[in-house]
């Protein structure tokens, strides 16, 4: 995981968040926000690997991320 | 040996006494280990002591078998331990009394039977038993045949039913299903119950592109979700037609049955249209009557014109999409009149190819999130579980980054909302640590620097720390 250098675009992310509250984004928050997000990947690609070898896929298929987002979605509402 | 005065005087005629059948030595550590529990008991002991030998003393003396061995408890402690016993276990008496009236009432149903049938009943029951299987064979042999196939029918239809109720009972393998029926249904049968649960799952698809309203709804209708999911199975926001060349074909036919049957549309509408109301409520009377009527082309026709000039799969899909697609774009249009949403739906599922922006709700346009970095994460946090190397296939992906364009409109506004009650112009760190808190990622256990540490590359790490100081 450190190997990467480049984790993910920062500006990016802090852009999306301030697009969508329409607030600053401070300094360092985004590196939290990605965290969290990060979080949140984590826990829906467990999900929908569940879901999926659940239902017998071999892998991950689109649907079962699909049906897993919504609950996930709540999961991570503050 | 010299504790009290009291009872050495008494003793000492007891030893005396004793010391015929004793020797000194099982005496002295005899009494030196009965003396232990009191003195009140010795007046009553000695008669023990009188008909054991030493060694017999010393085993009873230990283990007291004794007092088990002996009818009448002659000793204080016997006594108080028979008491004892016989009230930690009162169940002895009940189980006496419940004996007697057990028997009593055997014996009474016994008196009963036998005044009613004092001799016959031995006699009869034991010839009727083996008189009535002699029968059944001769008739078994006969009707065999026939009860076989009675008694498999039953059992036949339980377990197909069982798995339709498995089915009902549980609400997420259905949706796919469900949608595939479903929209059969629509097209064919315009059955007015369809109707009701369409406008839900619209609802339900406005209500996720602005998800700020979505905190009270999305806990209510859970079971709308999957009604939503059905939806965007078939026409999805991002646009992928990864499901079945199958599912296009019976779309197209579905277009082209409206296309055909727009009379019948035109009734269903206007049904139609009675729920949905209430959801706008800000008199937008004539969006809903556009949308009911095949008139609403002035907004809708050019958009699938112009994807039908694109492809065709794509066009027959979009075909489907055009007409639900003026529904959530009405819905935020009414919610947020002010902003651009309702140009924002429409966007979205035109410029699936573009790449064009989506805006927000604030009207800014969105980046999206690079699918590189979307599918390294999922890459990394799928393997755990899935086994060595999964792959990730392009509708997942898509899947994937519509779920996390989601979680950060739904994560900026949370935050948004924490940052504007500590009443700050900007997101700090204090609200994204808020929102783990509020989500369960942090506690006692958990810290931000544990998940960073677990999670961030060192640089991001050390940002972080500069940022905040624990």
């Amino acid at each position: 995981m450190a190997a990467t250098q480049k984790l993910y675009p920062r500006g990016t992310v802090k852009r999306i968040v301030k697009a969508h509250s329409n607030r600053n984004v401070s300094k360092n928050a985004d590196i939290l926000i990605f965290l969290d997000y990060m979080l949140f990947m984590q826990e829906l690609m467990r999900e929908a690997s569940i879901r999926s070898r659940k239902a017998g896929e071999k892998n991950i298929s689109a649907s079962s991320v699909r049906k897993v987002t919504e609950r996930t979605l709540r999961k991570f509402k503050g | 040996m010299a504790t009290t005065p009291n009872p050495r005087p008494r003793r000492s005629p007891r030893e005396s006494q004793a010391s015929e059948s004793f020797t000194p030595v099982g005496d002295n550590t005899l009494t030196g280990l009965q003396r232990l529990p009191g003195p009140t008991r010795y007046p009553l002991t000695p008669s023990r002591f009188m008909t054991t030998t030493p060694s017999g003393n010393r085993s009873a003396s230990r283990f007291t078998p004794r007092n088990r061995g002996v009818g009448a408890p002659s000793t204080p402690h016997g006594l108080r331990a028979m008491q004892r016993r016989a009230a930690n276990t009162p169940g002895r008496d009940r189980r006496r009394s419940g004996r007697i009236q057990r028997e009593t009432t055997f014996d009474i149903l016994r008196n009963l039977g036998k005044a009613l049938a004092p001799t016959s009943k031995p006699i009869q029951s034991s010839p009727q038993q083996p008189l009535e299987p002699s029968p059944e064979p001769e008739r078994d042999e006969i009707e065999e045949l026939d009860n076989e196939p009675a008694t498999e029918r039953p059992r036949l239809s339980l377990p197909v039913e069982d798995v339709e109720e498995v089915d009902e009972g549980s609400p997420e393998p259905r949706p796919p299903r469900l949608s595939l029926a479903f929209e059969e249904d629509e097209d064919i049968t315009h059955t007015s119950i369809e109707y009701p649960r369409r406008a839900i799952s619209e609802a339900d698809r406005a209500r996720l592109s602005m998800m700020s309203f979505g905190a009270p709804r999305l806990s209510e209708n859970f079971g709308d979700a999957t009604g939503l999911e059905s939806d965007s199975d078939v026409g999805d926001e991002t646009g992928v037609i990864h499901d079945e060349g199958a599912d296009d074909t019976v779309i197209s036919q579905g277009a082209f049955d409206r296309g055909g049957e727009t009379e019948d549309l035109g009734r269903f509408n206007l049904n139609f249209n009675f729920p949905s109301p209430p959801a706008p409520g800000d008199g937008d009377f004539d969006e809903p009557i556009n949308d009911d009527g095949f008139e609403l082309p002035p907004v809708d026709f050019p958009v699938e014109d112009a994807i039908l000039d694109d492809s065709g799969d794509i066009g027959d899909t979009a075909g489907e999409l055009g007409i639900e697609l003026n529904l959530p774009a009405r819905v935020s249009l009414s919610e947020s009149p002010g902003i651009v949403g309702g140009g924002l739906r429409a966007e979205e599922h035109i410029g699936q190819g573009k790449k064009q922006k989506k805006l927000s709700r604030h009207g800014i346009p969105v980046p999206n999130i690079p699918s590189g970095v979307i599918r390294k994460l999922a890459t990394r946090f799928a393997p755990a579980r899935a086994g060595s190397k999964t792959k990730i296939s392009k509708t997942t992906l898509a899947a994937i980054e519509q779920a996390s364009s989601w979680y950060f409109e739904q994560v900026s506004e949370d935050v948004a909302a924490y940052s504007k009650h500590a009443g700050r112009k900007t997101i700090d760190e204090s609200d994204v640590t808020a929102l783990m808190r509020r989500q369960r990622h942090l506690n006692g256990a958990n810290t931000v620097f544990s998940l960073a540490q677990k999670h961030l590359p060192k640089e991001l790490l050390q940002d972080m720390r500069l940022a905040m100081p624990p």
